[in-house]
């Protein structure tokens, strides 16, 4: 096995921009690999409107359409651990511990077209950047929400709360997420389509440079397994890449340790029940030490790999 | 006075310590019908996960030179339910070898994040600032 006989998980790291890291993540299995890029892409919480309110809209943009424009726009999400999720807040309906509040006024009074841009949104002062709108632009407006004729008025509140892009894909904190293995294709999990040869046909990938150019007459290695993972994190701007790459790993580290008390707790409960009712299948026996389970005595320790003290021989 | 004081501090601690209990969800895990009468064989449902755990998890279960066999499905795509049947060779429980797992994947991660870290530290890469 691949793993077992390096020393482990392995990064090295290609580029890391304002908006963008791109690194190899080596020796872990696949699945790791796509836990990681799915957690990236869909399960960091991040802020982003959810709520609307709106007082007066003579703008040609419907109510509901305009609400989704500003649920779409990109909030400096950097300080989210410090918010609750407003289903769990103690609240009624929202406060200032698990939501921001940003208020938008426009009325245009001149002959030509005004423009609202999002840094026109008022956040209520919370004493940090977090749910400022990201700014990117030359100009330092930040994204384009509507724009108001002669007479024409907005008035409404907006309400930021905090979301993970499972629920709504604006709370990703991730535009793209790009993600590619065995760049010359050896283990065969792409099939080509081609006219006459594929090789000629295809552009080479560039990570291609990365790995050893495979001998075109070697049988197939059918015990092959993928090692490097070419990853690229493009953020939207909300939170900076390389905190996206780590809060995915936190947060699956966190539903792990979910399950685990969840688990835990079932096995005590199921333990005091009478006979007939579950069993604990024994967890406690296994208490060799204070340690957590699976520390010294499975064989990811010492022994190193399949076999050891297994029952296996 | 400085008794109520005492007090109010003491149920605002209880009040914290119910809050915590909240936040878990109380029937995240269950064990489906099925499980073997030793408890080495035993199939559990987990609730609001899918593939981005449990094709990690049935890895690193499957990992375990105790386990026999580990696998997951989703039984239904509209349904956020995760089934995952652990059978072991004998030495240990199904409980204890999803615990197991739980904790090595955990572990396997904090080494990713630690190495993550330790290269972002050390620099040597194409960086450039806006």
């Amino acid at each position: 096995m691949e793993i077992d006989k390096s020393d482990g998980p392995s990064v090295t790291i290609r580029e890391s921009e304002r908006d963008h890291v791109n690194f190899i993540l080596r020796d872990v299995d696949l699945s790791t690999a796509n836990s990681i890029r799915r957690t990236m892409l869909a399960e960091v919480p991040t802020l982003a409107i959810d709520l609307v309110e709106i007082d007066v809209n003579t703008s040609v943009l419907a109510d509901e359409f305009l609400s989704h424009r500003l649920g779409l726009i990109p909030l400096v999400s950097e300080g989210i651990e410090n918010l609750t999720y407003s289903r769990d807040c103690t609240c009624d309906n929202y406060c200032p511990k698990c939501s921001v509040r940003l208020e938008l006024t426009a009325k245009c009074d001149t002959d030509s077209t005004m423009n609202v841009y999002a840094t026109d949104l008022a956040k209520f002062h919370n004493g940090s950047r977090l749910g400022d709108p990201v700014i990117r632009d030359a100009n330092r407006r930040g994204p384009l929400i509507c724009k108001l004729r002669k007479h024409q008025e907005l008035r409404l509140t907006c309400i930021a709360k905090k979301g993970i892009a499972k629920e709504h894909a604006k709370w990703s904190p991730c535009a793209a997420v790009g993600f590619e293995y065995d760049p010359w294709n050896k283990l065969n999990h792409t099939s080509y389509w081609y006219e006459n040869d594929a090789a000629e046909e295809w552009p080479r990938s560039e990570n291609c440079e990365w790995e050893e150019v495979p001998d075109p007459y070697a049988p197939f290695d059918y015990k092959a397994k993928p090692s490097n993972y070419y990853i690229d994190v493009e953020t939207v701007g909300n939170l900076p890449p390389n905190e996206v790459v780590l809060r995915a790993v936190e947060t699956l580290q966190r539903k792990l340790a979910d399950i685990a008390i969840e688990l835990n707790k079932e096995t005590v409960e199921a333990s005091n029940a009478n006979a007939g009712g579950l069993t604990t299948y024994g967890r406690n026996q296994f208490d060799d030490g204070g340690d957590s389970p699976g520390m010294g005595r499975t064989p990811y320790g010492g022994d190193g790999g399949f076999g050891g003290n297994s029952s296996w021989n | 006075m400085a008794d109520t004081a005492e007090d109010v501090h003491m149920t605002e601690e209880k009040v914290e310590e119910e809050q915590q209990e909240q936040e878990y969800d109380l029937d995240k895990i269950k064990l489906l019908p099925g499980a073997s009468e030793d408890g080495t064989a035993a199939s559990f449902q987990i609730i609001d996960e899918d593939h981005t755990l449990g094709n990690a998890l049935r890895y690193i279960i499957m990992k375990n030179p105790e386990v026999e066999f580990c696998g997951y499905s989703i039984p239904h795509p509209s349904e956020n339910k995760l089934n995952i049947r652990i059978q072991t060779y004998g030495n240990i429980s199904a409980v204890e070898a999803l615990h197991q797992g739980l904790d090595n994947l955990s572990e396997l991660c904090t080494v990713i994040e630690d190495k993550f870290s330790e290269k972002i530290e050390a620099g040597g890469y194409k960086t450039t600032e806006p």
